[in-house]
């Protein structure tokens, strides 16, 4: 009998061993949302982020960096008050007054370098240098002068996992800034869109696309990207809107995480969408 | 287990570290080499199809957990690659596949099996074409990674990772 199964085991050694290690991934892969492996994570790239950083030091060729940095910030300020006045020309006083609208234009921003890029046509995440002792969160947006760039998914001490807008995973709530209609934004792993969108619903190329309050993730209207084009998918009942992001992910070196805290009041009323 | 089984494991963070933080600065149109996949067909053709596909597990593994991808898609995909590129590790035609531009098919083939599982695995959209889909995220990045494994064959030291 163990002759039998040691000869078996000699001819077919390999698909054995292919089996189980697919077996062993399929069951990592429905792991993915446990708090152990969260941790584990977390240890894994904050160590290795630490080599990274200092890698990604030595191709920083900029020596004006502190200056440089101080200007995004001032670029990125001056952009989230430039979308918070087109928001004032398009809502009028009263709904303002009426639904309590609060100035929140002074936003902080955490700036952060990008020390690691892991690109994918599907699951694009960027590593930045900072973490939980800078107050950051997962969660939070990552902003750049030109727009939003992705949401922070997982945070070690030093470090901070952001899932970009080229990442299946993430799906954000936005709305055309000009028809105000909201819709669900999501990257394919070919193109950004907004998916799901009735045939009636008013959206034309060159709209401005923003994130929307309704959003779980960035309740603050961030810049997103411009409509690109609308195409209608085989039903005929939805369209597809392609938008073009006006972050370029390719060539951003240096971002900021926008440290808003969501209302314990609103976490606790809503669903966490974020952590389902 | 030899010394020599664990320098592929060694190896691994050098690579990756490059991979994450240098490969990106010669991105066309967002597709870059996959020079892991390159390491792991050549140790999987030198060491065997069962060293190959305990590798690119670990590989995999290793990749997931450090870079925040699904946790197991790319353990499964390597896993596949490398017992792919396991076939060719025969031992009378190791050398010939190592040493030769063969290797640079053999990688081709993996590094397309490798992003169709990928891909099935962490995009998998009914709505997009599927034959679009093939060539973009399975057939371009794998033939980039096959024009930079052709370096394995000119490099005249490829003897030092053994």
């Amino acid at each position: 009998m163990i002759k039998f199964f040691s000869k078996i085991w000699e001819n077919f050694k390999e698909y054995f061993v292919l089996i189980l290690l697919v077996i062993t991934s399929l069951f990592i892969l429905s792991q993915n949302k446990s708090q152990e492996v969260q941790k584990v994570r977390a240890i894994a790239f904050g160590s290795f982020a630490v080599v990274t950083s200092i890698v990604s030091d030595l191709f920083n060729t900029s020596n004006i960096k502190s200056e440089n940095e101080e200007l995004r910030r001032v670029n990125s300020q001056l952009m989230l008050r430039i979308s918070k006045l087109r928001e004032y020309g398009i809502l009028n006083e009263e709904l303002r007054g009426l639904v309590g609208f609060k100035d929140t234009s002074a936003y902080p921003l955490i700036p952060a370098t990008i020390v690691s890029k892991s690109l994918s046509r599907t699951n694009n995440t960027f590593t930045l240098n900072v973490g939980s002792k800078d107050s950051v969160k997962p969660g939070m947006p990552v902003i750049n002068d030109q727009g939003i760039v992705g949401i922070v998914h997982s945070i070690s001490e030093d470090f901070a996992i952001v899932r970009t807008l080229e990442n299946v995973d993430l799906k954000l709530t936005v709305k055309n800034e000009r028809s105000r209609i909201h819709g669900i934004m999501r990257w394919d792993g070919e193109e950004l869109a907004i998916i799901n969108v009735p045939e009636t619903y008013d959206f034309k190329p060159g709209d401005r696309i923003i994130t929307s309050e309704a959003s779980y993730l960035v309740p603050v209207p961030i810049p997103v990207g411009i409509v690109a084009e609308m195409r209608n998918v085989e039903t005929e009942i939805f369209s597809r809107v392609k938008v073009k992001p006006f972050a370029n992910l390719l060539n951003i070196e240096n971002v900021f995480v926008l440290g808003i805290v969501q209302s314990i009041q609103k976490e606790n009323l809503e669903l966490n969408l974020y952590n389902k | 287990m030899r010394f020599n089984q664990v320098v592929p494991i060694i190896f691994f963070f050098p690579v990756l570290l490059f991979q994450i933080t240098v490969i990106s600065l010669i991105s066309i149109n967002g597709i870059i080499p996959d020079l892991i996949l390159i390491l792991l067909v050549y140790y999987s053709i030198s060491y065997g199809q069962v060293y190959g596909t305990v590798l690119g597990a670990i590989y995999g593994f290793l990749f997931d957990l450090i870079t925040g991808s699904l946790l197991g898609s790319m353990m499964l995909s390597k896993t596949v690659a490398g017992f792919v590129a396991g076939y060719y590790s025969a031992e009378t035609r190791r050398e010939k596949f190592l040493n030769t531009y063969a290797f640079t098919f053999i990688v081709l083939l993996c590094a397309v099996i490798d992003s169709v599982i990928f891909s099935f695995f962490s995009a998998v959209d009914f709505n997009t074409n599927i034959f679009k889909l093939f060539f973009d995220q399975a057939l371009l990045p794998a033939l980039y990674t096959c024009v930079v494994s052709a370096i394995i064959i000119v490099f005249p030291y490829r003897r030092s990772f053994n």
